[in-house]
């Protein structure tokens, strides 16, 4: 194997100096293996400084972490001195990183910090040594470049030599880059190995060519591959892990950060005796977990994610190239064709390799990649080089942009694989990276919301890291059993109750936690930022902008890598730790992107920020902050500017709110609802953002409240998610309305908490339809005007919008409506020139137009005819006018008619007898008696001559006919507000 | 032809559009200077073709005369947008170059740029309506010619002062009706109607004709639609004497709306006028009236019930049943009266109910007994109803009284 490799490595990078055209470099990394082993290894020295740190965050032992920065601070060219601490690290790092691992494994979120950290802080000393202006061509040759390091790095996975010779590329870079500062050239140095990595991660193939343009390039190369580094550190991390055999040769390699990784990897695999294949999976989730907590911080970068993202994909599985070598990988390696880019390296590792590509990869964290690209190269060497070559080129996203198009298809074949493969492994955390990376997120939707909204409620419940933590794993728990069930999606995770506090979780999360914590608040305050976090990067110093950059590219890079997992759902395992992590941390990743940010409940956003530790947070904004200033156009800028802005307002208002509200969860509601507002404000406040451009759906909050019962109470500030009513629920409640006994009152009050739902939920569909109609009924045959009208406009509108209903029905209402109650006749007017044909023909809409004609005429005997016959609830809209109608018609008939009237007659034609045709006897006296009494109240004069038979003496009643005072009046003109009816309603 | 067009030519054309536009202001040439703003205007293709062969002409008119480039530029983009088609964009433009000549026609005492303003009033509603036909098309909110309303609300402000520029507030009163009748806020119309019929500084009988016809058009069809008649007839009476007789089309429309009116306080047109300002629509009406004929009536009503809805007609002729009732009744009346002479004042019901089956009207008798009660009420027939005999008793003098000009 390993001459197979070195044979490979040697094809590729002969094609590889052919594709750069930089005959020098190409050559040096071949031949130099050996030597350049060495600087590798002093420069993975950094590396592994680096990766100590995390490895400390997650053992918690300062030691590390303080020797690590001592490094960076040194700054010398001390990669071989550095690297002798390191390899002594490497050493103790393995015992102690296999301690330290195993809490670390169980608590994400550490790792996920320290990695945060990791990134962080190298970016910071990066920044230094860039120039702004690199920035943007720096992060695409990055993304070329990496590839191609990654491609050396397959030759070095292959054989130990191929490490060295990766490691020459790498120090070629370094020269290049002439920046005396140690970090910078640790960077760069990693940035190689890290490109190689990185590239190994989402692209295994193009490793050789990246070297070669490292080298050429190098400075802005290296920037990028820096990040890139950083991303892979976790990764590599995640990689030793699975290769407990890699350790001896870590140690042997001591120097190279491989060494660290390998510790790592050890106390993984003693840890975790699961199948190399698996862990490596894991890992790589982790790794994954450890971008998005990057991610979260930063506001602006999101779009950066999203290009660089973009760029990875184009460059590992985008590119046609990357394809191939997939097919390859799957064809050799089954089990590797898992993640479209880590998938493939850590696969590698498995069982075939077994020990010694595993501790290639772990040496090499570009090996890795390097790893699935051998069997690829294997069977293609040359072949695989030339194209890799053509094809990175084109890949870089500036140069190219087209070429992101094509990444996704890739990654989705990827995916596709995978997940038929290996299907053990789904991600739960995927789904928030695939959020943050807008672009690559749709699959991100595959983690249902309430689900996250869940697992945001149960982490706001957290007093301390260490809760949080348990509580994160049981989360994750939770979600591995709803996935094995199938019921992830189907579950109503609304109602599913609280955890109980997670006090009684492992003893190791808590320890694990307490030490982060520790870590958490000894790190952050030095680096205490001035500045508000979310400050624009444009703030910061040119110097810094190079290290954004580059922390963009790594970012994105890591989120791409990343995201193909998410969608695969393939590693479960980590995709606990993802969910769990990256549930707070998503939510804030997702912030940066419009869209995804809106679509997640902002209630969410804001919990996940208030989860996730405050330190944290600064820390992931500086290192945003930093990634913004990674601005590929001006209006990208300036779009991330707004995005940043926007972040820090509701950052700190959920910083605020978090401080003072501690735990509980009335106040996480609160915070909800400040984060409704705040979006709000936001969005307003952003001028530029106009009104139209806001994406409402993304403040739509869904309700969770069970409640079938609820008072009406006119909301005084954002809706509460736990008290509104989801749906079904608002469904259960409207027929319960339309069974229930009580008054109209009581009805009214439930109907319009039910329309206060539907509202703040923007739920638009025929349920809404058929709520307003029943209130619209109700309040009709309650004589409640206003409450009909509000019902009546709001179904116009409905009815527009081509939501089916009682549209005919309603049609007749509103026009007898217009007709009767108010006198615009341009309303009128407008609305009879709205029937349509078919309208017209309508019963209802019929019997309307002949009200309207009976009223215009006056022909109060019409008018009363149709009373009687009104279809539907017409009759009750008539109601509301017979009065008025009646004494018209009294007015009318006193000027006309002599001498007199008999009352029957007068019962008759205005309707007090309710059944005129058949029942007129049997209901003929009640009929007749309240005519009388009706025609008494209006002042008419009766007389009993003539026969007996009641008549009305017209001329008489002439004179003395009025209208009285209704009955029920009251002083203020509101009947609904009289005691009666007041007293009525509570009772 | 644009492509023909040489940058050279292209920009003298321009440059020579700008210079007239800036000596049309220098010298106070207010009829010139209208002229230069008709975006709209078939003329101005020869500059909107240089226009397009220059496309930095912004700049150019930034830099030949940087004191007006508010409103220069914007107009230029208005006039190229418009000769593209794209009538938002030079809708938004031009509404920037009008309010830029608003702010400047407000600081010149004399109001020798009343034309001009006039013109950019008019192109302003003319363009925000093609572009809300634009934006409707593309599935857009169509708001430019309520933008348009509100700035020509700011125009009417700086001409409602005291002062000479009073005389050109009317003008703009009338594009705002128009625009407000177009988006159906008629009811913004009052306060401007407010304005300018209680404010002390107008004296209606300064405005130009034009206006005047225009504004009593529009404030008598708002009399109509409050079915105030009377008004509503004294208004556009006044419009249809003072419009140009030539304008047919303006005398057609204003009749279209005085007729319904006159209808209704019982004047009927002659039929030749019908005929000649095509206005048959209203002919059956016409002799429904006549005949008593209520059957003619409704069918009229149910053929063109379309087109008197959306003019706003519908209900003043819905209501003109009752004189056809009325005429109904007068002629069993004369007929009665001829055939026995004694009972002429006594029309039993079953006469009418008879009459009105014979129309194919279904009305039973107590349906026919309410509408003569009503008649009585209204003061169209004289007399009572004997509810006890079924008979209707008419006055002996004057049983069916006239409208004369009465609204019923």
């Amino acid at each position: 194997m390993a001459s197979h490799v070195a044979g490979a490595a040697a094809g590729s990078d002969a094609p590889h100096a052919e594709v750069v055209s930089m005959g020098q470099i190409n050559p040096s990394p071949c031949p130099p293996l050996s030597s350049s082993h060495q600087p590798w290894s002093s420069a993975s020295g950094s590396v592994t400084v680096s990766w100590n740190n995390q490895v400390d965050k997650a053992s918690q032992d300062t030691v590390y972490y303080d020797p690590q920065r001592d490094v960076s601070v040194a700054g010398g060219n001390q990669n071989v001195g550095s690297s002798a601490p390191h390899a002594a690290q490497s050493s103790m790092g393995m015992t102690d990183a296999s301690h330290s691992h195993v809490p670390y494994s169980s608590s994400v979120q550490h790792s996920y910090n320290p990695v945060e950290y990791a990134n962080y802080y190298y970016s910071y000393p990066q920044a230094a040594n860039d120039s702004s202006v690199q920035q943007g061509a720096n992060q695409h040759p990055g993304a070329a470049y990496q590839p191609l390091t990654s491609f050396q790095n397959s030759g070095s996975y292959i054989d130990p030599t191929s490490n060295t010779y990766y490691n020459a590329g790498g120090h070629q870079t370094v020269p290049g880059y002439g920046s005396g500062s140690y970090y910078y050239q640790n960077n760069t140095w990693d940035s190689g190995s890290s490109g190689n990595n990185y590239a190994q991660s989402y692209q295994n193939y193009s490793s050789s060519d990246t070297n070669a343009l490292q080298s050429s390039t190098s400075m802005p190369a290296n920037s990028v591959p820096y990040q890139q580094q950083y991303n892979q550190w976790p990764y590599y991390y995640n990689q030793s892990v699975p290769s407990a055999s890699s350790n001896p040769v870590t140690g042997k390699s001591t120097a190279d950060n491989v060494a660290v990784n390998t510790p790592a990897g050890y106390s993984y695999p003693s840890s975790q005796p699961p199948p190399p294949g698996t862990t490596s999976w894991k890992i790589n989730s982790v790794a994954s977990v450890a971008p998005p907590m990057q991610a979260p911080g930063v506001s602006g970068p999101q779009n950066q994610y999203a290009n660089q993202a973009q760029d990875h994909a184009n460059q590992a599985p985008g590119v046609p190239w990357s394809q191939n070598h997939y097919a390859y990988q799957a064809q050799a390696y089954p089990q590797k064709t898992m993640n479209s880019n880590h998938a493939p390296l850590i696969n590698p590792e498995d069982p075939q390799r077994t020990v010694d590509p595993i501790g290639r990869s772990s040496n090499t964290l570009s090996n890795h990649v390097s790893e699935n690209f051998q069997p690829n190269l294997q069977g293609s060497m040359t072949t695989n080089t030339s194209s890799e070559s053509k094809i990175q080129i084109p890949t870089n996203p500036r140069i190219a942009p087209g070429f992101s198009m094509v990444i996704p298809k890739s990654e989705k074949k990827n995916l596709g694989p995978d997940l038929s493969k290996k299907p053990a492994y789904v991600s739960v955390s995927m789904p928030t990276n695939d959020a943050k990376a807008t672009q690559v997120g749709p699959d991100a939707r595959s983690m249902p919301f309430s689900l996250r909204n869940y697992t945001i409620r149960n982490l706001n419940r957290c007093k301390d890291d260490a809760q949080r933590a348990a509580c994160r794993s049981i989360m994750e728990e939770i979600t591995r059993k709803a996935i094995a069930d199938g019921t992830l999606l189907t579950k109503n995770w609304d109602t599913e109750p609280l955890l109980p506090l997670p006090e009684s979780v492992a003893g190791t999360t808590e320890a694990s936690s307490a030490n982060h914590s520790s870590l958490f608040s000894s790190t952050p305050t030095p680096r205490k930022r001035v500045k508000s976090r979310w400050e624009p990067a444009v703030d910061e110093k040119v110097t810094n902008k190079v290290e954004q950059i580059a922390k963009g590219l790594v970012n994105s890079n890591i989120h791409n890598s990343f995201e193909p997992k998410n969608r695969t759902g393939s590693s479960w395992d980590h995709g606990k730790f993802l969910q769990s992590h990256q549930a707070p941390l998503n939510k804030a990743n997702q912030r940066p992107a419009k869209k995804q940010k809106f679509t997640s409940n902002p209630s969410q956003i804001q919990n996940g920020n208030a989860s996730s530790d405050s330190d944290k947070e600064q820390d992931l904004t500086k290192y945003y902050a930093s990634a913004t200033a990674l601005a590929n156009s001006p209006e990208e800028k300036k779009r991330r500017e707004h995005r940043s802005k926007r972040f820090e307002r509701s950052q700190d208002s959920s910083l605020r709110s978090r401080n003072s509200s501690a735990n509980k969860d009335a106040i996480a509601n609160m915070h909800r609802r400040r984060a409704v507002s705040s979006h709000l404000g936001r969005t307003y406040e952003e001028g530029t953002r106009a009104v139209e451009d806001m994406d409402w759906d993304a403040l739509t909050i869904k309700g969770t409240c069970q409640e079938i019962e609820k008072n009406y109470l006119r909301l005084t500030s954002a809706p509460d998610p736990s008290i509104v009513r989801p749906e079904e629920v608002l469904e259960k409640a409207l027929a319960m309305v339309e069974t229930s006994q009580k008054n109209y009152f009581y009805k009214c009050d439930q109907l319009k908490s039910i329309r206060q739902d539907l509202t703040v939920q923007r739920i638009q569909n025929e349920l809404t339809v058929k709520v307003y109609e029943t209130h619209a009924r109700l309040a009709m045959q309650a004589g409640d005007l206003p409450e009909y009208n509000q019902c009546q406009s709001q179904l116009k509108r409905l009815y527009a919008e081509g939501i089916k209903g009682c549209y005919f029905e309603f049609s007749a209402y509103n026009l007898l409506c217009v007709m009767l109650h108010s006198n615009n006749k341009r309303d009128l007017l407008s609305s009879m020139a709205s029937l349509s044909k078919e309208a017209k023909q309508d019963a209802a809409v019929k019997h309307a137009l002949a009200v309207h004609a009976a009223v215009l005429s006056g022909n109060y005997v019409l008018f009363f005819k149709l009373y009687k016959k009104a279809p539907n609830l017409n009759s009750c809209l008539m109601d509301l006018h017979v009065e008025r109608m009646r004494f018209e018609a009294m007015k009318c008939m006193s000027r006309s008619y002599r001498p007199t009237v008999p009352v029957g007659y007068v019962a008759q034609i205005l309707g007090f007898l309710r059944t005129d045709s058949e029942g007129c006897t049997a209901d003929g006296d009640d009929g007749l008696e309240e005519c009388e009494k009706w025609l008494k109240a209006h002042g008419t004069v009766l007389s009993g001559d003539n026969g007996g038979e009641l008549q009305i003496d017209m001329k008489a009643s002439s004179a003395t006919l009025y209208m009285p005072e209704p009955e029920n009046a009251v002083a203020h003109g509101d009947a609904s507000l009289a005691v009666d009816d007041f007293l009525a309603r509570t009772s | 032809m644009a492509a023909y067009l040489s940058m050279g030519e292209a920009h003298r054309r321009i440059g020579d559009y700008l210079s007239r536009v800036v000596d049309a202001i220098s010298s106070s040439d207010g009829a010139a200077l209208a002229s230069l703003f008709a975006v709209s205007a078939p003329d101005s293709t020869l500059l909107s073709d240089a226009l397009a062969a220059f496309p930095d002409f912004p700049r150019l008119a930034g830099d030949r005369f940087p004191h007006l480039a508010d409103l220069l530029v914007p107009l230029l983009r208005a006039i190229h947008s418009h000769s593209l088609q794209r009538f938002a964009d030079a809708y938004s433009s031009f509404e920037k170059a009008a309010n830029a000549f608003l702010q400047e026609f407000r600081n010149w005492e004399t109001p020798w740029a009343m034309e001009a303003m006039h013109t950019v009033a008019l192109e302003i509603r003319l363009l925000a309506e093609k572009a809300d036909r634009e934006l409707a098309m593309t599935g857009k909110n169509p708001d430019k010619l309520q933008a348009a309303g509100s700035f020509l609300m700011k125009v009417f402000g700086a001409l409602a002062v005291k002062g000479p520029k009073r005389i050109g507030a009317l003008y703009v009163t009338c594009q705002l009706f128009k625009i407000y009748f177009r988006l159906g806020t008629v009811n913004l119309c009052r306060s401007v109607i407010r304005s300018i019929e209680t404010a002390r500084n107008f004296d209606f009988e300064d405005f130009p004709v034009k206006d005047k016809v225009t504004y009593m058009y529009y404030t008598g069809r708002l009399e109509v639609f409050n079915e105030n008649f009377l008004v509503a007839d004294q208004k556009l009476t006044y419009a249809l004497m003072h419009c140009n007789p030539q304008s047919e089309s303006n005398l057609r429309r204003i009749l279209k709306f005085l007729i319904p009116v006159k209808l209704s306080i019982g004047v009927l047109p002659k039929r030749t006028l019908l005929e000649r300002y095509n206005l048959l629509e209203y002919a059956d009406v016409m002799t429904s009236l006549k005949r008593g004929d209520l059957r003619l009536l409704r069918q009229a009503l149910d053929r063109h019930e379309d087109q008197f809805l959306k003019s706003g007609v519908y209900l003043v002729l819905e209501k003109l049943e009752l004189q056809v009732y009325q005429r109904l009744v007068k002629k069993i009346h004369i007929i009665q009266r001829q055939k026995e002479p004694a009972k002429a004042h006594q029309i039993k019901l079953g006469v009418v109910v008879k009459a009105l089956k014979w129309l194919e009207i279904d009305m039973d008798v107590d349906e026919v007994e309410c509408i003569m009660a009503c008649l009585i009420y209204k003061n169209l027939i004289k007399g009572y109803f004997a509810h006890k005999s079924k008979v209707l008793v008419l006055s002996k003098q004057d049983p069916f009284p006239k409208l004369n000009g009465k609204p019923v």
